[in-house]
């Protein structure tokens, strides 16, 4: 769309591989369509839940007991889902851009072939290209996993109540999804290989899976499952899943009614044709390694996204990237995508906001005696009426002590910590110090006032 | 078989005939009413119309096209008016899609390009 603003000519072109199970969505990508978007308002629909029940310490009488039905608050997320695909298509046919739903692929240089879900081919060549196919769910390449096992890609608009849930991988997906899914009153286990959240700040992790444990959700550690079957056919039927511990020959079995796989993505870049136009990319990850400029090693074409390597994966920041890159290109700009103290929230049970760096990269680059770092446990005043945990609320501060005591992480893990965090990445953004920061008066009652 | 167009005034007319047509493709636009000389107090209603008639051959085959006349405009500016309340219509021109959230509104309806597009793409 920005482009188009210049008045170039352009042309989208999106198409979506169903998954293994027949799933596919419209346009907009991950985030809109099976990513940011469901996940927030499921994650919502769980926290709802949890305030009904603090609702009656409030003083509300209800004597019903209060029930969950996954397929209205999946048709109504899907409803919303579909008008925002219908919207985009609003705004690119206005703006005069061209879309076509079609799987793209380079063929030569400044071509490609396009072919849609019925098999019609198409060339378009053009004089400039961006790359933004993002990733896909890896699988585990065992036994029974694409026939029986789900994804985040099929989760969010799964016909049927997913029931008795295996989540498989400890990654920010992985968790957010058996948060809310154990919110909703369903029985979750995680298996997890390893350590949970890995690349977050680990003392947050730990807190996160603390509170998880304690809220209902079980976790399997240091175990890998190496064979899925299917015990019954249904929706959901029951599959039955053999695990092997990491740590030795410990075998163990269960019995689940979905199983779901959230052990990583991974880049859609290798059926593009990329081979064909030479443009290089990570063999082993799939990445496509860019310049500052987000130029690939082919000058005509340019990439944006969760395929970069060593960038960020969130949505805010390939927008911010793409809409950058098309006024360098089009309209004269010279500023470039700051990746730099980026904020990202991790939406589990207890929500987690953080900014800059986690503090094992800080003292790895700082030096543990360079840094200081102050931290709180705090009690929302909204948590007290219902009783709940009042020592699992906690923020922490990162200060780089050679630097006037500068803020380079922040971390907080409490209620809406992704509103309570973005205040705070501007003030990073503009070099706030500890200093700074104390001298600030905090709004009460408010969480964010620690 | 081609389509076919009928013509209402009112909410519990629209919902009736869009449930005699359950199971085609139901395209309605919704309009304020119009007076004795056949125009209608909505401005926007009387640019769109013309628009989308002119797109109608485009309508896919066994599809339904309600034209739809809301009320006076007193009615329609009652937020609490069924079309607002149940259909979630937020202005006059509607063009949309029924059973679906794709839908054009106000300006959106007097461009032939969008109308196309909802008429003739999935």
């Amino acid at each position: 769309q920005e482009a188009a603003k210049y008045e170039k000519k352009v042309m989208v072109v999106d198409f979506v591989m169903p998954t293994p199970l027949g799933s596919s969505w419209g346009l907009g990508g991950t985030c809109v369509n099976v990513g940011c978007i469901p996940k927030k308002l499921m994650h919502q629909a769980a926290l709802l839940g949890q305030a009904l029940q603090d609702s009656r310490k409030f003083g509300w009488q209800f004597t019903e007991e209060v029930k969950h039905s996954w397929m209205t608050m999946t048709e109504s997320v899907q409803n919303y889902i579909g008008s925002l695909n219908w919207g985009y298509r609003v705004a690119l046919r206005d703006k005069k851009v061209m879309y076509e739903n079609a799987y793209g692929e380079f063929v030569g240089p400044h071509t490609i072939k396009t072919t849609n879900k019925r098999g019609v081919e198409k060339l378009y060549t053009a004089e400039r290209f961006l790359i933004a196919t993002g990733e896909r769910p890896r699988y585990l390449g065992i036994p029974g996993d694409k026939e029986y096992c789900i994804s985040s890609d099929d989760l969010f608009s799964l016909p049927y109540c997913p029931g008795k849930t295996l989540v498989v991988g400890a990654s920010y997906v992985a968790l957010e999804c058996a948060g809310f899914l154990a919110g909703l009153g369903l029985d979750v286990t995680v298996m997890v290989r390893s350590i949970l959240l890995r690349g977050f700040d680990q003392d947050m992790a730990n807190k996160i899976g603390e509170y998880m444990t304690e809220h209902g959700v079980n976790f399997i550690r240091e175990f890998v499952p190496i064979k899925v079957e299917q015990v019954e056919e249904g929706t959901p039927g029951r599959l039955k899943v053999t695990a092997k511990s990491t740590a030795g020959n410990q075998i163990i079995e269960g019995e689940y009614n979905t199983v779901l796989l959230a052990i990583g993505r991974d880049p859609c870049t290798r059926k593009i044709g990329l081979d064909k136009v030479g443009v290089n990319i990570n063999e082993k990850t799939g990445k496509i390694p860019v310049n500052d400029e987000e130029q690939t090693n082919v000058p005509y074409i340019y990439a944006i996204g969760d395929i970069l390597q060593d960038k960020l994966e969130l949505t805010p920041v390939a927008i911010q990237a793409g809409r950058l890159l098309v006024r360098r290109l089009y309209a004269g700009a010279t500023t470039k995508c700051d990746y730099v103290n980026v904020p990202t929230t991790v939406f589990t049970p207890l929500e987690y906001g953080a900014c800059g760096y986690s503090e094992e990269t800080a003292v790895e680059k700082f030096g543990e005696e360079n840094i200081e770092v102050y931290h709180s446990h705090f009690w929302p005043l909204e948590w007290t009426v219902p009783s709940r945990d009042n020592n699992k609320c906690y923020a922490k501060i990162i200060c780089n002590i050679q630097d006037n005591e500068r803020v380079i992480g922040f971390h907080v893990l409490g209620p809406n910590a992704g509103e309570v965090t973005q205040g705070f990445a501007a003030a990073m953004k503009c070099g706030m110090t500890k200093e700074q920061l104390d001298s600030t008066v905090g709004i009460h009652p408010v969480c964010a006032e620690v | 078989m081609g389509w076919e167009e009928r013509q209402v005034r009112g909410y519990p007319e629209f919902v009736r005939t869009a449930q005699r047509y359950h199971g085609r493709p139901i395209f309605a636009l919704f309009c304020g009413d119009k007076d004795a000389e056949g125009k209608s107090w909505c401005p926007d209603c009387v640019t769109a119309e013309p628009v989308v008639r002119k797109e109608l051959h485009n309508l896919p085959d066994e599809s339904v096209f309600i034209y739809c006349l809301v009320g006076d405009r007193t009615y329609w500016k009652d937020p609490n008016n069924e079309f607002r309340r149940n259909l979630k219509l937020t202005g006059v021109p509607t063009l949309l899609k029924y059973g679906t959230p794709q839908k054009l509104v106000e300006e959106e309806c007097f461009k032939a390009e969008l109308v196309r597009m909802l008429f003739t793409e999935d």
